[in-house]
């Protein structure tokens, strides 16, 4: 780690995949939706959890709780829709019925078969460890030891989180986008903190012409180029860059493993930045420092919040498979013309048909299928980028390095990563993931 | 009961035509994309084309009518033709490296029905299987239904507007690098 090397193996190994499920996914808050899309009782959305699917349901004092999808008699599915309304589920193997806070209500045959020797009070749907909301977005856990939500999202999570919250009365525009990628979920968590490759990687998407601020918004001058150090096409031309690896970067490393990393505010490919940035009310929340945020922040380890005001949740499906969901919010008062350019941003940058996603997955997928090989799989991932140059500033309760862009965030997940996954106490995970002076 | 040639009607005859200008003009277009003609087939749009596909979600029967998404919210493809110019652009730009080496596709169209015809605009639908394979060994697939607006201009027709309607609600593809 102190030489910016990683074992390729993680991307791979079923071991480890399973291990993954149990140190990780099976103990750390995990982001399930956000309240807005559970407007009345009975309104639910199901979610996942490691392996687990868990329905979130508006109950009808106007809580929420998270119920294992899976009936107490036989494990069967007892809700197989996405999303939508009910007003109890009923399991369609034998009909053992749960109304929406998941008591066990109905039983077929409860007089005739069972005889009345059946404890209905002890078979109601079993709910995850804790649940708990930040500003309308729900997690959950697993781990009934688990810190309290606000603690593990400590600062930086908080901020990254408010980072969506401070731009209006936020809602989840409806439609998620799920899709399926066929890679190793943490090149994708990886990858939301690299703000090396788009200027490789998206070119094509810059030459489309079509993202960019909406009208009337200024365009920040393209920073100077970045040397091509080499980079040649297939031809031997000279391969022309963008400016984007020089952008002044912030990166910000949290406890627990969350991480902050890309562009300062006025680098940001974010169009609406300079409009909700201006507000006071934005500026007093985000303090100093979260205003100047302009890149990518994890909620670790798989809540992506990106700048383009959505969450993308990187859901492992297997070592060699993930699926990709895609939360877009809106403020609910947005002008109807802006609210359609900020629908237009969010269909055309990310997701399997944005301008910018169709290539990230092809990355992830052939990064894995090379993580494999006997001899390929003995290389190290390199991650040495402004490796020990970063000095950490400790400022308004955050931990942060400025500079230029740099492998900082990605490094500092794996590093939490390997201590969740060490088997660590969350007083140990906290201890070692509370940064230092230098990273 | 017998069929006498004599025996159908003008407006049949002009149906069975349409019906046919209708078929070939589609079958053309699909040639078009499976050759990777792809400034042609945007030329086949009208300016103000819009070409959407909304997602689907997996929901009860009693909630079907909430499947799809509906213009305003999310969707896979949510296009007015200068976007299906970018995407023409990003693909000819040498650099779309989900495309390089290309897809290699198929586009099956079948199924077709003229719904209605003002004399201007036509609404068609058709069955749609897009089969992708990409470089060694991936295999992709996805099918589904077309709902087009077709309108009639110098004695052949542009697509007004295009519905995609695909079967799949979590997409099993990591790209949607290609055109339906």
């Amino acid at each position: 780690m102190e030489r910016g090397e990683i074992d390729r193996r993680i991307f791979s190994d079923p071991d480890i995949f399973e291990q993954e499920m149990e140190q990780i996914f099976g103990r750390a808050w995990l982001f399930l939706c956000h309240e807005s899309q559970l407007k009345k009782a009975g309104d639910f959305f199901e979610s996942v959890m490691g392996r687990d699917n868990v329905l979130v349901v508006r109950q009808k004092d106007g809580g929420l709780k998270a119920l294992l999808n899976t009936c107490m008699h036989r494990g069967n599915a007892v809700c197989r829709a996405e999303e939508g309304n009910t007003k109890n589920f009923m399991c369609t193997y034998h009909g053992w019925t749960y109304d929406i806070s998941g008591k066990l209500i109905g039983v077929p045959g409860l007089k005739d078969l069972y005889r009345g020797d059946l404890d209905m009070s002890q078979h109601g749907l079993r709910e995850v460890a804790q649940l708990d909301s930040y500003k309308g977005f729900v997690f959950a856990t697993m781990d009934p030891s688990a810190p309290p939500l606000v603690d593990y999202l400590g600062a930086t999570g908080r901020l990254g989180l408010d980072l969506i919250d401070v731009r209006g009365d936020m809602e989840v525009v409806p439609g998620i986008q799920k899709f399926m990628v066929e890679c190793n979920w943490k090149f994708t968590v990886d990858n939301l903190f690299d703000w090396y490759h788009p200027m490789v990687t998206h070119m094509s998407a810059f030459a489309s012409g079509i993202l960019g601020p909406p009208p009337g918004v200024p365009v920040p001058p393209p920073p100077p180029p970045l040397d091509s150090g080499g980079a040649m096409t297939p031809d031997g031309d000279e391969l022309e860059l963008m400016g984007q690896g020089q952008r002044e970067a912030i990166t910000v490393l949290g406890e627990y493993g969350h991480a902050i990393s890309g562009p300062v505010a006025s680098g940001s490919p974010d169009p609406f930045g300079p409009m909700w940035r201006a507000n006071p009310v934005a500026q007093e929340v985000l303090g100093p420092i979260g205003i100047e945020i302009g890149g990518h922040p994890n909620i670790f380890p798989t809540a992506w919040v990106a700048v383009t005001c959505q969450i993308s949740l990187r859901i492992p499906r297997g070592p060699f498979q993930t699926e990709v969901w895609w939360f877009t919010f809106i403020d609910k008062n947005m002008p109807p013309e802006l609210r359609q350019i900020a629908l237009f941003q969010a269909n055309h940058a990310f997701g399997p048909a944005g301008l910018l996603e169709q290539e990230d997955g092809e990355n992830w997928s052939q990064s894995t299928k090379q993580s494999v090989g006997f001899s390929s799989s003995k290389i190290k991932q390199l991650l040495k980028m402004n490796l020990g140059r970063g000095k950490v500033i400790k400022e308004h309760g955050l931990s942060r390095i400025d500079g230029s862009t740099n492998e900082h965030g990605q490094l500092w997940t794996y590093a939490a990563w390997a201590k969740y996954m060490s088997g660590a106490s969350w007083d140990e995970i906290r201890q070692a993931t509370t940064a230092g002076d230098t990273f | 009961m017998t069929l006498e040639k004599e025996s159908i009607g003008s407006d049949r005859l002009a149906a069975m035509f349409t019906q046919h200008e209708v078929e070939r003009f589609l079958y053309d277009e699909a040639a078009l994309l499976d050759e990777k003609r792809f400034s042609e087939w945007l030329d086949l749009f009208a300016e103000d084309a819009h070409y959407f596909m909304p997602l689907r979600r997996t929901r009860s029967r009693r909630e079907l009518g909430q499947e799809f998404t509906q213009p305003g919210e999310m969707a896979w493809f949510d296009d007015p033709k200068f976007v299906l110019a970018g995407r023409v652009a990003k693909l000819a730009s040498g650099t779309a490296w989900a495309e390089d080496p290309p897809s290699r596709t198929r586009h099956i169209v079948t199924n077709v029905r003229v719904l209605a015809d003002d004399g201007t605009e036509l609404q068609i639908e058709s069955n749609f299987h897009l089969y992708r394979t990409r470089l060694k060994s991936e295999e992709q697939s996805w099918i589904g239904k077309r709902q087009d607006v077709l309108r009639r201009v110098d004695g052949g027709f542009q697509i007004a507007k295009r519905t995609i309607l695909i079967e799949q609600t979590v997409l099993l593809t990591a790209n949607l690098s290609t055109f339906f």
